[in-house]
Parts: C-alpha cells; structure tokens; sequence
C-alpha cells in the first residue's frame, strides 16, 4: 500500500516528513486552501512522487507549475473534464494525472467511465463544503461497487484512529484496487505542518500489517496453500536428509565462500545488467537485461548446480541424478559433475534426446551417461519420473540435483535460494546505475520457474515491485497445445509438490506444448501457483510466433540472440504498456545457441 | 469389524494381488477380482491408474498407462465395482496415486468408496504427516483403513510412529526399489525382515515389492504376514490372459 501525505507547505517540513520516505508527496496550488504553499520545495528523493493538486486552474497555469516545480504527478480537484485531462494528457506525456471524485453518501460511479482513459488513478474523497481538506472520512463500503481497474487513492479524513478500519477495508473486495493512502489534515499540528512522529506511526502500522503477507516459504514446506512434500515413503529418508541438513549447510561460512567463488571465477559471475538503449527507445521505458546468457554454459541453470553439487559433496554423496529437457539443465549438471569429479547419470525423454542431439553430444562429452526416458509421453516429465525411481532404487548414495523450483520440498526452496543471486545483483547492479535497489517491474519466462524464482526472489515481499511471469501459450492458450499452467492448470499434485498443473478432470497429468522446450512443463513451481493465486505477480502468456518475432526483435536492436524461453519474455513489451520512467528489468535467461536449428526452420534462414 | 481386521485374525501366509484396473481391458476389472477370490487369494488390490506413477516399475507404468488409453477413469472404476460386494467378500483396497484422488474429491472418493464396500486404501504419495493433518477424519468416517509403508531405509523411530497411526497392516517394501524390479530375496532382505519382526509391532506387516513366486512369497511370509504380488501377476496377465490367473495363483501357493 502507498502512502501519500499531501498538503505540504514549509521546507524544513516538507524535508522531515520525505525522510519518513512516503511514496508521495502533495503540494497544494489553490489560493483559498489553508495549505496553499507559497515556499519552494526541496529538493526530494527521488523515490518520492511530488504531486501539484490543482482546483480548476487553468491548463496553462496547470504545465507552468508542473515544469517550475518538475512534478510528476497532478491531482485535478475541481470539475475538471474529461477533455480537460485529455488535453493535458496530451501536451504532457510523462505526467501522471489522479482525477478526484467526491463521495458522501452515494456515487453514481457511472461518471469514471469517461476518465478510464485520460488519467491515470483516482482519488475519492469525502464531500464537503470544500474542495477537499474537510477533515472526516465517508463510508468506504460505497467503494464495493468500484466499477473499475483503475488504481485508485483512499482519502478524506484519515487519520491514525482509522489504522483498524483501514485494515478491515483492505481485507474486503472493496480494496482490491486501492492503491494508496492519502492522508492531511488529521496528521498536523497546524494548517500545512505535518507532525512527524504521526505520520512515522501511522507508516509503521500501516505497512507492519500490509506487508505481513509473506510470499516467501513458510516453516512448513508451503507457499501459501502449495508446495509440501508429497513423495512415496520410498524417497523419506533422501529427502529428510536434505531438508534437515540444507539450510544449515548454505548458512556455512565454508560453503557461502566455495559457492561464490566458482559463481566469480568458473560460472563468470556478476552478469551484467545491461541497459538496452534501442530496446528501450522503441518501448518507450528504461529496459535492463540481467544477461544470465552470459553465464558459463549459457544460462542460469548453472547457479543451482553449481550450488547442489556442493550440497551433494557435504552430505557425502558419490552420485548425482539429473532430469533434462532440452538439455541445458542436463548439461549445467554434467558440467559440474565433470568440474567434481562426480559420476554423473541424466535422464532424458526419448523424444528429446532425439530433438536435441548437439546438447546430448555435450552431457556425453562432459563425462554424462544419459539414460532415455522411455515411459509416458517420453518427455521432460517422464524424465523426471525416472529421476526420481533412479532416486528410490539408490537411497544412500546418490543426489539428485533438481533443475527447477520444482519437486518435494525443500527443492522449490533450495534451488530458489541458489538461483537469489541474480535478483540480488540486480539490487547492487541497480542503485549503481539508477540510485536506487528497487525496480518498478521485473519480468521473467515461467516454465517450472527456476529463472523467475531467481531475478523475483529477493523483490517477493516487496509489493512496490511489480512482478511479471511469462508463460508459453504455444500455439494459443486454449488451442490444446500450449503450456500456460495458471491459465489452464488446476490444482493437484506433480513430482511430489502441490501446485497448479494441467490435467485431465480425473486427475491424469497432461502433455504441455511450446515452441520452447524449456518452458514445456505440465506444473509450475509452488511459490510461482501462490504469486498467481494470490495476484502478487502479473501472469503472461506469450505464443510461440509472439515470442519469435521478440527473439528477432532483441538480435536486430541490441545485438543479442536469446533463448527462445527468453523471448517469450521480451514478447511482453507488445502485450503491455509501460511508463517512460519505469525501470524494468528483465531476465535474459538462456542465449539463443542452442535454438538456432528453431529459429533456421522458423524463418527459414 | 473391518473385512482387513477379520482377514488378518484368522488367516496366516496372506497372500495379496495388484492388479491395474481396465488392464488388459476396460471391462476385466470385475472378472479379475472373481477369479483371483475363486483360485483362494486373501486380499485383493485394486490399482486406480496414473499417468505418472513414480514409484513403479516399467511394468505397472505399462499397465498403468494401457488402462488409462482404454478409457479407465476413478468414475469408471466406481461404476464397474458396485455390485462387487453381491459376489466378492475378501478384503478390496484400493492402491493408487494422490492427485486422481485429489481432483474427484477425497470426501466424495471416501464415500463412495465405503457404499461399495471397499476396505482400505494405498496411497504411496500421500505422506503420513499430510494424512495426519487432513485427511484422517474423512477417511475414519467412511470406514476406510489408510495402510502406510515402510522400507529398509525407514528409521526405528519412524516406524514405531507408523505404527502407532496405523489400523490394519503396515506394509512393508522389501527393498529399495520401485515395482517390478527384484529378483530373488538376499542376506540383506532377510535381515530387515528379523529386524522389523523382532520390533513386535501391534499391526501386522504385508511384504510387497519383489515377490514373483512361491520361493519369495514363502521368504517373506516367514518373518511377515503375509506378503503382495502385483508386477508378476501382470505380467501373467499380459502373458496367459484373464482366464489363466487360478494357475498363477497355484504356482505361488504351491
């Protein structure tokens, strides 16, 4: 929930309460307002917004105050119209615009509709003899009938009294697009001055239970309702060994220094987080690559095993077990395995094997036995199943090192936490370039989620950033060949986890397609079901031609031929608008190599 | 009483066949259970089949994945085995995977399970500790004994909590392995057997996994109760046909 403490009048106040870091700032041009400033504005923060709240004043009056003061935000609180905004819109394109309604008892809230499309949030506020500043709140339970998607203030008398309503309102459906919180008059010790230990309360308590939703793993294996351990009592002991000892052994100063270590030196790490200049200029938003391309072996897969092969070292393990599809994961595995010294056995579909003959001659080449999955759909899935029956036939030896957030916990967990680094290089990478840890939007491909898991993780409590998932819609969602699991996956187990995954009615796991091998999984890792589930994270299914056009697109402008899984990422920006000044920083995950022989046949190169 | 209970009181050297329903045919559920009561079998497991059965070998994935091209879904089995109780009365379990459980509804599963008269169910990857916090009380209520499993990994301490959360039988798996995939029992075998018998557990223990013939089943029942064929049986079936299954049975008695 944001915060925005409008009303601000005198500089060394407007300076105390920026240091409580709200999300907003109001400063009032309307003569007969007792908060009319008059002072200059400090200099602010950059992560804060200064908003000009403006009562029919004129349009020229509107851009002159704008650029004077460089505001970012203004907030119309007169009869403005919607063509009035329109035109505003129109000569400012970098400024946002809150439009206010007033409410008291009712509102005909028919009279949005035709402001959807030139502002950008409202602000309801309670209706009094003023424009606003009246002092006491209306009847929030109006806000049930909220017509609309648009993000939108709470305002009108708020004060730190309300902190329990305020919570109750945002556990109703009435909330669901509330976007912020504006506060004033019941926050001052005099017309204009804000009162610092207030407004710092009023935060704290706030934020404390807003924020206490906890999109991390909880202590009992789950996100939220999925996740768990739901494995044959067969594989018990292997796994209880691994969740009872893996916390411990990453938390090990010995082992955190091996891991980054051969992260700098063999995997070649930190990979830059490049700012992509004509990517960006022809979406018209600031667009980073985290190229994780760039890594050894082309990936990110190789974050996790590099981190599980250290694992498997420390629990004793003289064997390691691998599933593939398309082979990065398989050849992540072999390398480290190669790296170690350590036997290594990948299973692989037999269908995939035969699809990608270069990356089996690699696992080959590293040392690898790879074994065909032959049962099922002879595919990804089928090689995990086999993985898995290898795991149970040798439960004292072997490790077996799973490729995604995906499996029995504590695998989601783990290979989360192995994979953290990239989200937390973007942190460093970030406040270098932009002064600031914090992206507004972070997008990423989904397959079993390993990658997304890895660039979202150390953003998943933060709600200021936005999430992204990519899917693969193969062919079209409902086309029947596809692998958007959010969109078409239901509840239910797969691979000893509780997820969302496709499936027949009776339960029987069905085959995903996607251009992009992959992305082509029938589940999606728990902590990804509970980003859906809960909306933390925006879900987006990207076909086949859709993520093509944007692999081309990416070679053309920057130079760079991704994976086909992280084309189906940069397909976004066709799908979905951003702001000039929005930072988005999207996973490059894989490099485009191995998918050479797809894009030849695909556009017939 | 339990059919389980009753069973296990009076009878020693048990003997318990899987079979996958809808395999070799859709409509051979039925037939399959007459004969096997028929040619003296003591209990009987009814495998609901999966998609992604991951903790069995290439034979019952085989079977498993035939009698779901057949057409056999949880509805179908439910519908072939409602009048089973006019002529079959041995023990009925139902041995299959969570998640088909999961998408017909555990409560409506167990219900129904209960009006055909169905005994017990095997549900190798719903562990103890889920079972124990959601499902303990539906499955109670409609009559069904949960059977858990046990391997030569599982600790002491581990079992005896099994054990205490267990009614019926635990059923213990011979080896580490899946289905399907032992030949002959060794030293290592008999020893985990002496080891689990000298545990003087209150629930009887079942021996699966690895038992193919007389000499096996003979092995296990020395130190168990009685002990499980599914894999062989199978491949029987693949081999023989429904109409040879007293033969298999004799062989295994003999």
């Amino acid at each position: 929930m944001k915060l925005k403490v409008c009303g601000m009048t005198s500089g060394e106040n407007i300076q105390a309460i920026a240091s409580l870091k709200p999300d907003f700032l109001g400063f009032i041009f309307y003569e007969k307002s007792a908060r009319f400033i008059t002072s200059d504005i400090p200099e602010l923060p950059k992560s804060i917004k200064k908003v000009g709240v403006f009562v029919n004043a004129s349009e020229s009056e509107i851009i002159d105050t704008v650029s004077k003061y460089d505001f970012q935000v203004v907030q119309l609180h007169g009869d403005e119209s919607p063509e009035f905004c329109s035109s505003l819109q129109s000569k400012q394109s970098n400024l946002e615009i809150i439009k206010v309604f007033s409410i008291k008892d009712h509102f005909n809230f028919k009279v949005l509709k035709s402001y959807e499309s030139v502002c950008d949030y409202f602000l309801f506020d309670t209706k009094g003899k003023l424009p606003g500043g009246n002092g006491y709140s209306f009847n929030w339970n109006i806000l049930e009938a909220y017509p609309s998607t648009k993000p939108y203030f709470l305002s009108g008398g708020i004060g730190l009294d309300d902190v329990k309503n305020i919570h109750q309102f945002l556990k109703s459906s009435a909330s669901k697009y509330c976007y912020a919180l504006d506060v004033n008059s019941k926050f001052e010790t005099a017309p204009g001055l804000k009162d610092f230990n207030l407004v710092q309360q009023f935060k704290t308590q706030i934020l404390s239970n807003t924020s206490t939703m906890n999109y991390n793993i909880n202590e009992h294996g789950y996100y939220g309702e999925f996740g768990g351990a739901y494995i044959p009592e067969m594989l018990y002991p292997n796994v209880e060994e691994l969740r009872q000892n893996y916390l411990k052994i990453m938390a090990e100063p010995d082992f955190k220094a091996e891991f980054n270590q051969l992260l700098k030196d063999y995997v070649g790490r930190p990979s830059p987080l490049y700012f992509a200049k004509r990517l960006s200029e022809r979406y018209n938003t600031k667009i980073y690559l985290k190229r994780e391309d760039l890594n050894h072996t082309g990936a990110h897969k190789i974050n996790n095993t590099i981190g599980q092969i250290l694992m498997a070292k420390r629990l004793g393990k003289k064997r390691i077990i691998a599933e593939t599809g398309a082979g990065q994961h398989g050849v992540a595995t072999a390398t480290v395995c190669a790296l170690m010294g350590i036997e290594c056995v990948v299973y692989m579909g037999e269908i995939d094997i035969a699809r990608q003959a270069p990356n089996v001659a690699r696992m080959k080449m590293l040392g690898a036995t790879v074994v065909p999955a032959l049962s099922g759909s002879r595919t990804l899935k089928d090689a995990t199943n086999e993985a898995i029956r290898d795991w149970i036939n040798n439960p004292v030896d072997t490790h077996y090192i799973i490729g995604s957030v995906v499996g029995p916990h504590p695998y989601p967990n783990m290979v989360a936490r192995f994979q953290a680094v990239v989200s937390e290089e973007i942190e460093w990478q970030l406040q270098d370039k932009e002064g600031r840890t914090k992206p507004d939007h972070v997008i990423a491909c989904v397959g079993g989620g390993s990658n997304a898991a890895g660039a979202f993780y150390q953003f998943l409590n933060d709600t200021d950033v936005n999430l992204i998932a990519v899917e693969a819609a193969g062919l079209g969602v409902h086309s029947g060949e596809s692998a958007a699991t959010s969109a078409l996956g239901k509840e239910g187990i797969i691979h000893g986890s509780k997820t969302l995954l496709m499936q027949t009615d009776d339960g029987q796991i069905t085959e995903p397609y996607s251009i992009s091998a992959g992305l082509d999984y029938p589940g999606v890792g728990p902590m990804h079901a509970n980003l859906f589930r809960t909306s933390r994270a925006e879900f987006i299914s990207i076909t086949d031609d859709e993520a093509m056009q944007a692999g081309l697109e990416l070679c053309k402008l920057e130079g760079i031929i991704p994976a086909i899984e992280s084309s189906h990422a940069l397909a976004v920006f066709k799908q979905r608008q951003f702001k000039p000044d929005d930072v988005v920083v999207l996973s490059l995950s894989g490099r485009g190599d191995k998918d050479l022989n797809t894009y030849i046949n695909y556009f017939d190169l | 009483m339990n059919r389980i209970h009753k069973k296990l009181q009076k009878t020693d050297k048990v003997l318990s066949i899987y079979f996958t329903a809808g395999y070799p045919n859709l409509n051979d559920t039925v037939t399959i259970i007459e004969s096997l009561e028929q040619s003296g079998v003591d209990m009987i497991e009814i495998g609901l089949p999966f998609s992604d059965p991951l903790a069995d070998g290439p034979t019952i994935q085989a079977s498993s994945t035939q009698a779901l091209k057949n057409g056999m879904t949880t509805a179908k089995l439910f519908e072939q085995l409602k009048d089973i109780r006019k002529t079959v009365s041995i023990p009925l379990i139902i041995m299959g995977y969570f998640n088909p459980i999961l998408q017909y509804g555990v409560e409506k599963f167990c219900k129904t399970c209960q009006e055909i008269g169905i005994d017990g169910l095997i549900i190798p990857d719903l562990p103890v500790s889920e079972y124990n916090a959601h499902y303990k009380t539906t499955f109670e209520k409609y009559g069904l004994i949960n059977v858990f499993l046990i391997t030569p990994q599982t600790s002491e301490e581990r079992i005896q909590f099994i054990d205490s959360i267990s009614n019926g039988f635990i059923y213990m798996v011979s080896s580490a392995s899946v289905t399907g995939s032992q030949s002959g029992f060794g030293d290592q075998q008999t020893e985990y057997f002496k080891r689990i018998a000298c545990m003087q557990l209150k629930n009887p223990q079942i021996v699966g996994f690895g038992i193919n013939n007389n000499e096996t089943f003979m092995q296990a029942t020395d130190y168990a109760k009685g002990a499980i064929i599914g894999s062989a049986f199978i491949k029987h079936l693949n081999e023989h046909g429904v109409s040879k299954i007293s033969e298999f049975i004799k062989g295994i008695r003999a």
